[in-house]
Order: structure tokens, then C-alpha cells, then sequence
């Protein structure tokens, strides 16, 4: 299949895994919903909302980051459950037309999520102009999340591991990083680990559009670009040689 | 390795798009209905809508999953559902299919709808690998047989062929018997399977022993042999 072909798949796998679900099913909704605003929550009572923009912030990178990890889950019960993954193996999808169809569905189950969210970014102070560098920047979130998620659920071998992945990753990509918090309390070497994860490149990105960035040793908006574009390119590039494309 | 004229190993894509699979065991997916399953797997596999509403309508039709066409996979019997995973392959356009295990654990009435489906494919001139335990399934669908014992094929030809290997032409089989051991010996080969008796023979001492079996009352049962009997004979795993 061609490479419209495959993206035709994707966006129909997408929709499969997500809005038929959602139609019928609207309780899924709740998880994608329950972390991200319970933090927002937690850090705008705590600090009387003078944190309220960063919680905003990692909320978004959060949703978007949850989904694409939450996918060492849902891939490995469409691999393990539902057999799901062998109809696609046996068919002219590729396996990069089937991870972006997965990533689509987590996309599609976290648009409610985003439509609250991204106003309220505006509404906080993002100018509206600079609207695509958020978008892009989450876009790159988005991906990232969904191929180490993807590829992890390659390797899981039970159900049960498929969901405690996606938590852990969820953890190490969306709340560990500072996105819920300023990167400028963190120690020197501890930032210059972060900076390999793009959720922290996003959201210094996301702050530096809104003219709120700290001065950070060794980066700079271009080096966020940079770092995030790398880190995507190397984990659909591990994910696609590495991953088994196969039937369970 | 060649499959359907590509090399396996270097023309991956040209061969995928050629086959499709029913995996053993699998599930459905929640909430989605028959028809999202099957409709939506063919628009997938890069089919049209009008050409795959019409493959999904026939294949639904086919197997008799009208009346559930909108409801909840969730909702239905585990039957029903294995209906719906046979008829994600079978709608699509592949030209070799694999099953496998189709019909485990699926009642008579289930088990019957599929092998006419699949009879239907085969009409098509379109070509079916079947994995079963059923061995009266591969009797009666496979134009070729293949035994596997402990992952190593054994035997293969046709249904015909491969009973030639027994030497025996038919089975009578007596419940709750009135023959004694060495009498029921004296006709052919005694197996004992639970509160039955079978004994393979040929066709004359089977009907004597089966004429015989009636006069003393007992409930008795003339059959040619079948790929079960050849099954269990090469393998040797029967209750002898």
C-alpha cells in the first residue's frame, strides 16, 4: 500500500479504536480526564494559583504524553486479548500504519480533553498566533509517547505488565519532567538529563512563547526544536526495526 | 519459501496484501458491533466503501449475523462472536486464508454455518489453511490434509489418500456390549472409548458383527472409518 494508503489505514484504525468506542462507551473518557485536572487542581489550591499557567501546561503535555504511553496497554490487549494486532499483520498494513492508527485513537480519546485545555492555555496568555508552535510541540509529545508505548507492548508478555508500562512511562514522560513545575529549581545535571525527554522541551517552548521561559544552561528554543525532533526520530526509528510485526 | 508467487522473505508486503488470518482464541473489541468490526477492517485493508459495504453486507448475510448486525460485541454470545472474527477475514479479498481453530468450543448449529461459509470460499476458487483438532472438520472441508504430531508433519495427501493408510474399511461401534473381549477380538481390532466399543474391520465381518450386535439388542452403529480413526491410529494415542 502506498504511503496515502497507509495513513487512509491509520486514520480508519484510529477511528475504530476510539470514536465507535467512545460513541457507545462514554465512562473511557474518565481516566484521560482524572489525572491530568487532578493535578491541575492539587497545584492551583496549593500554591494559590500562582501556578496555575504551568499546571495548565503539564496538563496538556500530560493528556497527550498519557495517551501515547498509555499504548503499551492498548496495544498489548489488541496483541494478547483480542488478537486484533494478527488481522493487521495478515492484511496490507504496515506496522507503521498501525502504530499511527493506535496513536490517532489515543489522539481522538484525548480531543474532549484537549478542547478544555488549549482555550485555557490561550486564556492564560498564550498568544493565539503562536498557536502552531504549541500544537507542534505537542504533536511531537504526542508521537514520541506513542512509539516507545507502541514498542514497549511489543515485548510485554502479559496483559497485566502491558498496563503497568504505560503507567511507569506515563510517570517518567508526563510527571517527572518539568512540566509541572518550573525547570529552573532543578539541579544542574538533573536538567540536563530532562532535556532528553520531549515533554520538558515542549513545555519550555510552550513558557517561551508566552514570554515566561527561564535563562536554562545550554538551551534555547532552537535547541528545543532540536532535541525533540531527535529524540522522535530516534524512537519511531528504534521502534520500527525493533518492534516484532508479527502474529502472536 | 513462495507463498501465492512472491518470496516469502523478500516480498513481504506483496504477499500480505493477499492473505488474511483468524487468529486462534482472540476476542472482539467492547462496545463495536458486528458491523464496525467487519466494515471498518476492510476500509482498513485499503478496500473502497461501496465495495466493502457490499462484501461486509454479504459476509454478515453469509453468516447469519444479520439480526446482530448493530449490537454491542460485548453483548453476544462468544459464538456469535467468534462469527464475527471468521467473518473479518472471509469478507475481505484475500486470496489465501488462514484459520485457525475456527471452530473451537462453537456448538453444532455455529460450527455447520462456518464450513458452508467457508465452502462457499473455496467455490471461489480462493484457498483456505485450516489448523483444526476437529479431525471430521478437516475431513470434511480439506481437499488436502496435513497430520502434525508433536510439531513435525507426519502424514498429508487427501482425505481419500490418507485413509488408505488404515487397514481397515469400516467401524462398528456397540455401547454397552454383550460380546465378550475375545469374542468381539475374532472380528478385528478392539478400541475401547468409555462405555463403547470399536471395532475396525472390513466391510463383510463389520456388517456380520454388526447383524450379530443387533439380534442380541444391542445399540450398534456401522460406519466406513474415518480420519479420526487414521488420526489415532498413526499417532497412537487412542483409550485402546
Amino acid at each position: 500500500m502506498s504511503t496515502t494508503r497507509q495513513f487512509r489505514a491509520a486514520v480508519i484504525i484510529g477511528y475504530m479504536l476510539s470514536i465507535t468506542w467512545l460513541r457507545r462507551n462514554l465512562m473511557s473518557l474518565v481516566w484521560l480526564f482524572a489525572t491530568p485536572f487532578s493535578l491541575l487542581f492539587i497545584i492551583t489550591v496549593t500554591t494559590g494559583g500562582r501556578s496555575f499557567v504551568l499546571g495548565v501546561i503539564g496538563s496538556l503535555l500530560l493528556v497527550l504524553s498519557t495517551v501515547g504511553t498509555g499504548i503499551a496497554g492498548d496495544a498489548t490487549w489488541y496483541r494478547l486479548e483480542t488478537k486484533l494486532q494478527d488481522f493487521f499483520v495478515a492484511s496490507p498494513v504496515s506496522q507503521i500504519g498501525y502504530l499511527l492508527g493506535i496513536a490517532f485513537a489515543g489522539l481522538f480519546f484525548a480531543s474532549p480533553a484537549l478542547v478544555v485545555l488549549l482555550p485555557l492555555l490561550v486564556y492564560v496568555g498564550f498568544p493565539i498566533l503562536a498557536l502552531p508552535i504549541a500544537l507542534l510541540s505537542l504533536a511531537g509529545v504526542w508521537l514520541f509517547s506513542s512509539a516507545i508505548g507502541y514498542l514497549v507492548s511489543t515485548f510485554t508478555s502479559n496483559l497485566r505488565n502491558g498496563w503497568q508500562s504505560g503507567l511507569l512511562l506515563s510517570v517518567i514522560v508526563g510527571i517527572l519532567p518539568p512540566v509541572f513545575y518550573p525547570a529552573e529549581i532543578l539541579p544542574h545535571n538533573i536538567l540536563l538529563v530532562t532535556y532528553a525527554i520531549p515533554t520538558t522541551n515542549a513545555a519550555l517552548l510552550i513558557r517561551d512563547a508566552m514570554g515566561t521561559a527561564p535563562t536554562l544552561p545550554y538551551w534555547s528554543p532552537l535547541t528545543g526544536w532540536f532535541l525533540i525532533a531527535v529524540s522522535l526520530a530516534i524512537a519511531l526509528a528504534v521502534t520500527s526495526r525493533v518492534a516484532r510485526w508479527r502474529q502472536h | 519459501m513462495s507463498v501465492l508467487g512472491h518470496d516469502a522473505r523478500d516480498e513481504p508486503f506483496q504477499i500480505r496484501s493477499k492473505i488474511a488470518v483468524v487468529p486462534q482464541e482472540g476476542g472482539t473489541i467492547g462496545p463495536l458491533t458486528p458491523w464496525d468490526h467487519i466494515y471498518l477492517t476492510l476500509l482498513a485493508r485499503g478496500m473502497s466503501r461501496s465495495n466493502a459495504r457490499e462484501r461486509a453486507e454479504k459476509t454478515i448475510g453469509q453468516l447469519e449475523l444479520k439480526q446482530y448486525r448493530n449490537q454491542p460485541a460485548d453483548s453476544l454470545s462468544g459464538g456469535l462472536r467468534q462469527r464475527v472474527r471468521v467473518a473479518m477475514a472471509v469478507a475481505t479479498d484475500a486470496e489465501l486464508i488462514f484459520l485457525d481453530e475456527p471452530t473451537l468450543g462453537l456448538d453444532a448449529v455455529s460450527r455447520r454455518r462456518i464450513w458452508g461459509v467457508l465452502n462457499q470460499i473455496q467455490k471461489e476458487g480462493r484457498s483456505i489453511l485450516l489448523t483444526t483438532h476437529y479431525i471430521d472438520e478437516a475431513e470434511i472441508l480439506s481437499n488436502e490434509v496435513a497430520v502434525i504430531d508433536h510439531g513435525r508433519k507426519v502424514l498429508s495427501g487427501s482425505p481419500a489418500e490418507l485413509l488408505r493408510n488404515v487397514k481397515e474399511r469400516v467401524r462398528v461401534d456397540i455401547v454397552g456390549s454383550t460380546f465378550a473381549p475375545e469374542e468381539l477380538n475374532s472380528y478385528g481390532r478392539v478400541v475401547r472409548l468409555a462405555e463403547r466399543f470399536r471395532v475396525l474391520t472390513d466391510e463383510q465381518r463389520g456388517r456380520e458383527l454388526a447383524d450379530e450386535a443387533m439380534k442380541r439388542g444391542s445399540d450398534v452403529s456401522l460406519a466406513r472409518v474415518s480420519l479420526e480413526d487414521m488420526f489415532v491410529d498413526l499417532v497412537g494415542r487412542d483409550e485402546e
